[in-house]
């Protein structure tokens, strides 16, 4: 009896340390509602964004059969954007909610703040076994967007070569204006 | 009746092993500094950069690397062996937005037990350049850089096998800025 209460108390132990750093949920849609909430916004749909001239980077992805290079795998993009709406917040506040909140599942990459024009980039990575999720959040003082996608590794290598260079060409890629 | 919570010293220990390790694990990376006491320059500076490759990262870009790209090769030769890369960069629009004591709390673990500070490397870029290598015996464990300018205040931190020369190769590439670095045998190449 004295072994078995012993041991049920190192697993609870153990398991509550383990539970402590397990994953949370669907990370994107909780970045958007952190996003959300954080600022007041509200995120735009992607039947609006196409119904206005924006299409997502999926859509392209089918149309232009690989023929344009690409950074996402085709198929792998989440969309979130966020128009004319005003971003005023402490961002350093933001920062650190958002770290907070990431930090189970998501290895940060690389995160600017720009004072000047108040933008925010943050890429985090996560493992997806031969390949890779990045997550950029971009916040800007009246847009923002947050995009999901999967990379190769040769992509990968894009990024890590240049963080901050392939994280906007991964933003650019996933919100292609129809008028392109 | 025995109490029911009896736990001899022994299964103590191992609890304790177990949901210790992790945290035990991490502390054993002595060459990686804590700039976390810098994060509140963020909210004065106009340009903020912080890159956190960690040991994983590492090991994921040693596999993307291909050896069949020139520059690719190379990258993949130098972070071999690195447990990890760190920087936080701050530009700020005027001067005095940082005070001393935010570099000391740098300094302070760069005085710590290995750590050496390098006399002769030089950057082309104004203002301090400071690097400092840990040693673990004859072994360099890692290497810190601090440059500081009136407007500016940049660390960063290798955690791993790590020399002058490999970082300046390092300079522009994953996220680690251009500090300008010139080791002693370059600048030697450079002044003949």
């Amino acid at each position: 009896m004295k072994a078995i209460a012993t041991w049920i108390l190192v697993v609870a132990m153990v398991l509550t340390t383990a539970n402590a750093v397990s994953a949370k949920g669907d990370d994107f849609n909780s970045v958007v509602r952190m996003i959300e909430q954080f600022y007041r916004v509200k995120h735009v749909g992607i039947p609006f964004l196409a119904k206005t001239g924006m299409k997502v980077g999926t859509t392209v992805a089918r149309i232009k059969g690989g023929q344009a290079r690409r950074i996402a795998e085709a198929g792998s993009i989440k969309l979130a954007v966020f128009e004319d709406q005003d971003f005023n917040g402490d961002f350093t506040k933001f920062r650190a909610s958002l770290n907070e909140a990431m930090n189970a599942t998501w290895m940060p990459l690389i995160q600017t703040l720009s004072g000047q024009d108040e933008e925010q980039v943050y890429i985090f990575l996560r493992d997806a076994g031969d390949k890779i999720n990045v997550l950029v959040i971009t916040i800007e003082q009246r847009d923002a967007t947050v995009v999901q996608v999967t990379l190769s590794p040769k992509n990968l290598a894009l990024l890590l070569k240049d963080p901050e260079g392939t994280g906007k060409a991964i933003t650019q890629e996933a919100t292609i204006n129809d008028q392109e | 009746m025995k109490p029911l919570f009896h736990i001899n010293i022994r299964t103590a220990l191992i609890a304790a092993l177990l949901v210790f390790a992790p945290v035990l694990s991490a502390k054993a990376q002595d060459s990686r500094i804590q700039m976390s006491s810098l994060d509140h320059l963020a909210a004065k500076a106009s340009q903020t950069i912080d890159v956190n490759i960690d040991q994983r990262l590492m090991l994921l870009a040693a596999k993307v690397f291909d050896d069949k790209d020139e520059d690719e090769r190379q990258i993949k030769k130098l972070i071999t062996g690195l447990k990890g890369v760190y920087v936080k960069s701050f530009e700020f629009e005027t001067e005095g937005q940082y005070a001393a004591a935010d570099i000391e709390t740098i300094r302070t673990q760069l005085r710590g037990p290995g750590w050496t500070r390098l006399v002769n490397v030089t950057s082309k870029k104004d203002g301090m350049l400071e690097v400092y290598l840990l040693f673990n015996g004859d072994a360099v464990g890692g290497m810190a850089v601090l440059h500081t300018d009136d407007k500016e205040l940049t660390v960063v931190n290798i955690v791993g096998p790590v020399d002058v020369d490999k970082l300046a190769k390092l300079e522009g590439q994953l996220g680690i800025p251009d500090l300008g670095i010139q080791s002693p045998k370059n600048k030697t190449k450079n002044e003949q």
